[in-house]
């Protein structure tokens, strides 16, 4: 049971049912749009078009224009895609887990959170999509009765498996976020005066009558579905990590990288929440619903994954060290920690490791730009390993005649730039359009959480 | 379901929502449904309803695993066995595939079985007795039979009021 004396109220304002449900659904009903939102849709569609350029040139010309080369054959591509998925994976490692462990603080958070694993996953997707050069081939990854045999794919590789997790995982995810609108959807149906409105608001509800029986199915059917996308968690950057783990490659060759990829994925998704929830409850002055107390909750589960990330990267370290390979001795004591590419290396030590450690003290919790700046390091140490792991192992492998730099080109900044667009783009939308907040959630946990009774001792 | 004449005890607390429909039941009145902004689990105890979703997803789970590893023995084994570095061509490494997919056709099946069950559809009409459950009312929608007489419809009147409803209304659809 909450203690509400212990822990504090959850919603803090003393609000009622009603206030939840003004408050959830007026930035949708309102005819304004506010200003900052058409100055951020201006800015990420201006990316997003530079992105589509990139992405023309790509399919148009081909991989050429990227700075890929024979021995750097995976580059910033592969670096933002497994970059995106890390992120992608906060909205269901949030929602579902905290959910299964009935952790009631998810309830202002997770819709949002959601809706970042779906844009990411997509921003991910095009990547793989593009690397393979000939778009338009890219439905022989299916496995189809075709007429080269039938040939089918190859079952045992994790490039397919990759296909299958992220296809499926984004597939899961949707249909979890759009199941858990529906309440809302209905509300915002009931509620709104606009006809064109309630028309698309009752389309999308399906319905929705919230009766007795309703919510037992939904409950039940919703608890399924997100049990069962859980384990998806683990899987998709397990399959991701073993891209590269299955390769003979010196730094990738490891069985540490499934968990390690996992656990920087959740890192990684938890920070991006964090960065957009700060920005959220500012511009929606949402600072009732997500409290300090929200924050300081991410803040000390980065504080424990950070912690993990540090134990990876050291025993990365040792277990090159015990391994005796003068390979893999090179790989991190040379190429990485003094090599050419060695401030990213240590920017990525850290960013990940050092930085997040400062959550240990509450004044630094306590200070939201402090937070947010943190959050945004973590963000941009994550994108540094992942471009450790890719470049520094892939320039310099077995043969030194083989050894090769890699820098990006115009066309690979432009798309990673158009995909950062096309995610701020569709955050947008989604605060624009959608519920941001589950408000029948909110309103689950109210009474038990944040109304203080004469005897609210008897809560504990 | 809203063609027959109803009774509603409309009320602002889930707490007292429970008790009243525990008093009621006690009471020998039929209650027929809990409109509510969110789940109140009592209630569902109360009306003993359940829910076979469950089992309905294990078994899309049962089917999912088995079909999936049907496909992927046929084309690896049978169709065109090919031989990819010396492993057998009946690998344990289907389990991955066989994983993701056992989770894909759960949650896609477990959601078609709900909307069905539920009869939702989108653009489907909602009709419900009060509206105000979708923001912060609770409503209990009790049938009013034919053969009820006026003194049977006062005295759950009082037992609504009586049990903390703030309204209680009649429903003619």
């Amino acid at each position: 049971m909450y203690n509400i004396k212990a822990r504090g109220v959850l919603i803090e304002g003393n609000k009622r049912y009603h206030d939840i449900t003004r408050d959830v659904t007026n930035p949708l009903l309102s005819k304004t749009t506010p200003t900052w939102w058409w100055i951020a849709a201006f800015i990420s569609s201006a990316m997003l078009v530079w992105g589509i350029w990139g992405f023309y040139n790509t399919i148009v010309v081909g991989t050429g224009t990227w700075g890929l080369n024979n021995s750097v054959s995976w580059g910033w591509a592969i670096i933002n895609f497994v970059w995106w998925i890390g992120i992608g994976h906060a909205g269901t490692a949030f929602s579902i887990f905290l959910l299964v462990l009935h952790q009631k603080w998810r309830t202002s958070i997770n819709r949002a959170a959601e809706a970042m694993t779906i844009f990411a996953v997509m921003a991910a997707g095009m990547f793989p999509l593009i690397h393979m050069g000939r778009i338009w081939d890219g439905f022989f990854v299916f496995p189809y009765p075709n007429t080269r045999g039938p040939l089918w794919d190859n079952f045992n590789s994790p490039l397919f498996w990759d296909v299958m997790a992220i296809s499926t995982y984004l597939t899961a995810s949707f249909l979890f976020w759009y199941v858990g609108m529906m309440p809302d959807f209905a509300s915002i149906r009931e509620r709104t005066v606009s006809k064109i409105k309630k028309r698309i608001y009752g389309i999308l509800s399906f319905g929705w009558l919230g009766s007795a029986r309703g919510w037992l199915r939904f409950e039940s059917a919703a608890l399924l579905m997100g049990g069962l996308t859980a384990p998806l968690v683990v899987s998709v950057h397990s399959i991701v990590a073993m891209d590269f783990a299955a390769g003979v490659v010196p730094g990738w060759h490891s069985t540490i990288f499934p968990p390690f990829f996992v656990v920087g994925a959740i890192f990684s998704g938890f920070a991006m929440v964090l960065t957009m929830m700060i920005i959220v409850r500012k511009v929606y002055k949402y600072e009732e619903y997500v409290t300090q107390r929200h924050l300081d909750a991410i803040a000390r589960v980065l504080t424990f994954v950070s912690l993990i990330m540090g134990v990876a990267y050291i025993s990365e370290i040792f277990v090159a060290w015990y391994s005796d390979s003068p390979y893999e001795m090179f790989v991190f004591f040379k190429n990485r920690a003094v090599g050419e590419y060695s401030f990213e290396f240590w920017a990525m030590i850290i960013f990940n490791a050092i930085v997040p450690q400062l959550f240990w003290f509450k004044k630094i919790r306590k200070n939201i730009t402090i937070v947010f700046i943190i959050s945004i390091l973590i963000n941009i140490g994550m994108w540094y390993e992942r471009f450790v792991i890719v470049i520094t192992s892939l320039s310099k492998t077995w043969l030194p005649s083989t050894w090769h730099g890699y820098s990006p080109t115009i066309t690979e900044i432009a798309i990673y730039v158009g995909t950062i667009g096309f995610f701020v783009f569709g955050i947008l939308l989604f605060l624009r359009f959608l519920p941001m907040m589950a408000s029948s959630e909110l309103k689950g946990i109210l009474k038990e959480t944040s109304i203080v009774t004469e005897n609210t001792e008897n809560h504990e | 379901m809203n063609n027959q004449n109803q009774i509603l005890g409309v009320f602002d607390d889930p707490d007292e929502v429970t008790a009243a429909v525990k008093e009621l039941l006690r009471n020998d009145v039929q209650v027929q449904d809990v409109f509510s902004p969110f789940p109140i689990e009592h209630v569902w105890e109360l009306l003993k309803l359940k829910t076979r979703i469950p089992y309905a997803t294990f078994l899309y789970g049962v089917i999912g695993t088995a079909g999936t590893f049907g496909f992927l023995y046929w084309t690896s084994v049978i169709n065109y066995p090919l031989i990819f570095g010396g492993k057998p061509t009946n690998s344990l490494s289907f389990i991955v595939i066989m994983f993701v997919l056992t989770i894909l056709s759960g949650v896609i099946f477990t959601l078609a079985t709900y909307l069905i069950r539920e009869k939702m559809w989108p653009g489907k009409k909602a009709s419900m007795p009060d509206t105000r459950s979708m923001d912060d009312k609770f409503v209990i929608v009790i049938d009013k039979h034919k053969n009820m007489d006026d003194d049977a419809i006062l005295k759950i009147n009082e037992l609504l009021k009586k049990n903390g409803a703030v309204e209680v209304n009649m429903n003619n659809v």
